[in-house]
């Protein structure tokens, strides 16, 4: 822990904003309590300091890259139910309300990140969200990146890394700046630190007894990434978990009663992101009496799984490797989504496996399939999995089947 | 000692009252669900003790599922329709390995193991389509009682394809079909069968015999060989399929009390 401020001092393009000491004072849950708060403030000032601001959509979209140009990369997904009417304007009823909340907040202007990027990437992943973006595109300035989805294909992967060229040369272009290799390197060893720091606090869920509940964990994380506020957030918290800090008991016993009673059942969630205000799942599976000590998405470790090769030779191949491996459904076929779930299974030990299914999330849904049958046949765990969408219509119907599939887990004890 | 299941459903609140000295049903009631959820399964549970001379000292735990299960003040545990329903299939037909419960708004189906416990279960989603509520709208559209239905069904010689998602949607399609000639018959064929198809969809095919029918839609004539027809299966429905689910409650109440800390059959 002791080196991350020789780390933050290599890093150009992470410098701290007003908010730092404040930061170092306050607990590190009640920091993330207030995260989109800090996160505009960071933009605000990165950006009244002639940083680009760059809206990404995806876990596919190599931050590095934009943390290399000088730019600040901040996640625009919607989890908004507020926002979809609007959208339904333009885009079908029957679609991913993750990609109708995103537009819903591009079409009413209220989403204060996506107002002030000065670019948004996208990437072709699944159907609805490529045709979404060209709508944005229309008043957006907007970079799709193509993203092939061979998982094994060796063609594929040089194509990805010929598509990561093209984006670093736009970059460099748009905002009149050169990504060297060695910035390049630098964005990687600043995000691998906030990966590494991310995967180290969802370790903790391993434990018998973990102190967090999976919605506190899921709270501990920016928007932004590479913020040096947020980095040291994550390392308080870690600290503080593990009893090292010096004023962390009191804190720590408060959360061990809220997040560690005897008896819960410990699940396993896969499928779809559950970006920042669409947790409802997930509080209904631990308002029933589970716990949610790991979660194979985007939100959660999928991303967090791998870090980039910081001393490679060529570091844009290295960047390429690690995203192109992320194991989304949109990728054929999918078995490293199977080898992660296999892994983590081993790891945090789980009672159940819960699949979450955006409505008309194609993939994710006609996947699900090969993962019930993974779980039920290779895990032996009971598995549920539940399709719905932002709005909180069907919450009673979910709740039966949670509960239901909590009293099979507790009858196999 | 008298254990008391109260299943409250979304069309029907159902109590059974369970001796555990026989290990029999001493009395059970259906009555129409009303907007006091808790009065309406109060007052019949009331009413059951009376009417079968039951002593009330001699009544122990009560245990609430079904979709109203958290309003039931006067039950002690709520457990939910699912484990209830396995438990009570458990005790009337236990060499039962599959189960499709039909009732007002939700179609289930559950895998069971051996030893009954429940093995894998889906659900219907948001949509009302497939379920009682979905038979009794389209019913009343084509002027037949519910429980002529599956006789009316039984003289259609071809079948309509009912095959909208949704009960709205459902009950539009079936205009179109009657404005354009197609028989009653046809159309009630239609619809059995187009729930039939429904709940195997949820269900998946090649299913674990013996394979059980329950719920209130078990009472239609016809629906289970609806099924049985789209399963390619035999389907045999329940005893008594509207109170399967408040006799598992019943049984798991009586099972709490011996300290049993899992909810098996």
């Amino acid at each position: 822990m002791a080196k991350c401020r020789g780390d933050r001092d290599d890093v150009p393009d992470c410098g701290s904003t007003a908010s730092t000491g404040e930061g170092q004072s306050q607990n590190p849950f009640a920091w993330f309590d207030g995260m989109i708060g800090h996160c505009l403030e960071y933009a605000q000032a990165a950006k009244a300091a002639g940083k680009p601001v760059v809206g990404i959509l995806c876990e596919y979209t190599p931050r590095e890259l934009i943390v290399a140009a000088g730019g600040v990369p901040v996640c625009l997904c919607g989890g908004s139910a507020k926002t979809i009417p609007a959208a339904e304007q333009h885009l079908p009823a029957n679609l991913c309300p993750l990609i109708k909340s995103t537009y819903g907040y591009h079409l009413l202007g209220s989403n204060p990140f996506l107002e002030m990027a000065d670019l948004v990437v996208g990437e072709t992943t699944c159907d609805g969200k490529k045709k979404m973006y060209e709508l944005m595109a229309e008043s957006r300035p907007m970079y799709v990146l193509q993203l092939p989805h061979q998982a094994n294909g060796g063609a594929a992967l040089e194509y990805w890394l010929a598509e990561l060229e093209k984006f670093r040369a736009f970059l460099e272009e748009r905002f009149g700046t050169e990504i060297t290799d060695d910035k390049i390197r630098e964005a990687a060893k600043l995000l691998n630190r906030e990966r590494a720091l991310r995967r180290e606090l969802a370790a903790l869920m391993k434990s018998a007894h973990p102190l967090l509940t999976g919605r506190q964990l899921i709270a501990c994380k920016s928007s932004i990434w590479g913020m040096t506020d947020a980095l040291r957030q994550y390392e308080r918290a870690i600290e503080l978990l593990r009893g090292q800090g010096g004023e962390a008991s009191s804190l720590c016993e408060k959360i061990a009663s809220e997040g560690a009673r005897n008896g819960r059942v410990r699940v396993l969630m896969t499928g779809v992101p559950m970006v920042h205000g669409a947790e409802r799942v997930l509080d209904l599976i631990e308002d029933c009496g589970g716990l949610a000590v790991a979660m194979e998405n985007c939100t959660g470790l999928k991303p967090l799984a791998e870090d980039i090769d910081e001393t490679a030779a060529d570091p844009l191949r290295a960047l390429a490797g690690k995203y192109f491996s992320l194991p989304c459904s949109v990728m054929t076929p999918n078995d490293r989504r199977i080898d992660l779930l296999r892994q983590l299974a081993a790891d945090y030990r789980p009672e159940c496996v819960v699949e979450l299914i955006w409505q008309a999330c194609l993939t994710y849904d006609v996947e699900s399939h090969r993962v019930k049958r993974f779980v039920e046949e290779e895990l032996k765990l009971p598995y549920l999995r539940i399709e719905t969408d932002y709005s909180p219509s069907d919450s009673a119907r979910i709740n039966v089947r949670v509960e239901a599939l909590f009293e099979t887990v507790r009858a196999r004890r | 000692m008298i254990c008391a299941g109260v299943d409250a459903g979304s069309r029907t609140a159902k109590v059974v009252l369970f001796d555990s000295d026989s290990l029999g049903v001493a009395a059970a009631g259906v009555v129409d669900q009303g907007i006091d959820q808790d009065a309406v399964a109060d007052a019949l549970f009331v009413r059951l003790i009376r009417e079968n001379g039951i002593d009330p000292s001699q009544v122990g735990p009560v245990v609430g599922t079904g979709y109203g299960r958290k309003l039931i003040r006067f039950a002690q545990k709520t457990i939910t329709e699912i484990t209830c329903q396995a438990a009570g299939i458990r005790h009337s037909v236990p060499e039962a390995r599959t189960i499709i419960d039909i009732g007002g708004q939700d179609s289930k189906y559950l895998r069971l193991n051996g030893n009954g416990s429940v093995a894998d279960f889906a659900m219907n989603d948001r949509c009302a389509a497939g379920t009682g509520r979905f038979l009794e709208l389209l019913a009343a559209q084509l002027g037949v009682r519910l429980d002529r239905l599956g006789e009316i069904a039984a003289l259609s010689r071809n079948p309509a394809i009912i095959s909208s998602m949704c009960a709205v949607f459902a009950e539009t399609e079936i205009v179109g079909l009657l404005a354009s000639g197609i028989t009653t018959a046809d159309i009630a064929a239609g619809v059995l069968a187009s729930i039939a198809t429904r709940v195997a969809a949820m269900s998946g095919r090649n299913l674990d015999g013996p394979i059980v029918l329950t719920g209130g839609v078990a009472l239609v004539p016809g629906m289970e060989a609806a099924l049985e027809s789209i399963l390619g299966q035999p389907v045999a429905v329940a005893p008594r399929p509207q109170i399967t689910c408040a006799l598992g409650a019943a049984i798991l109440a009586w099972k709490s009390l011996n300290g049993s800390p899992t909810p098996t059959a």
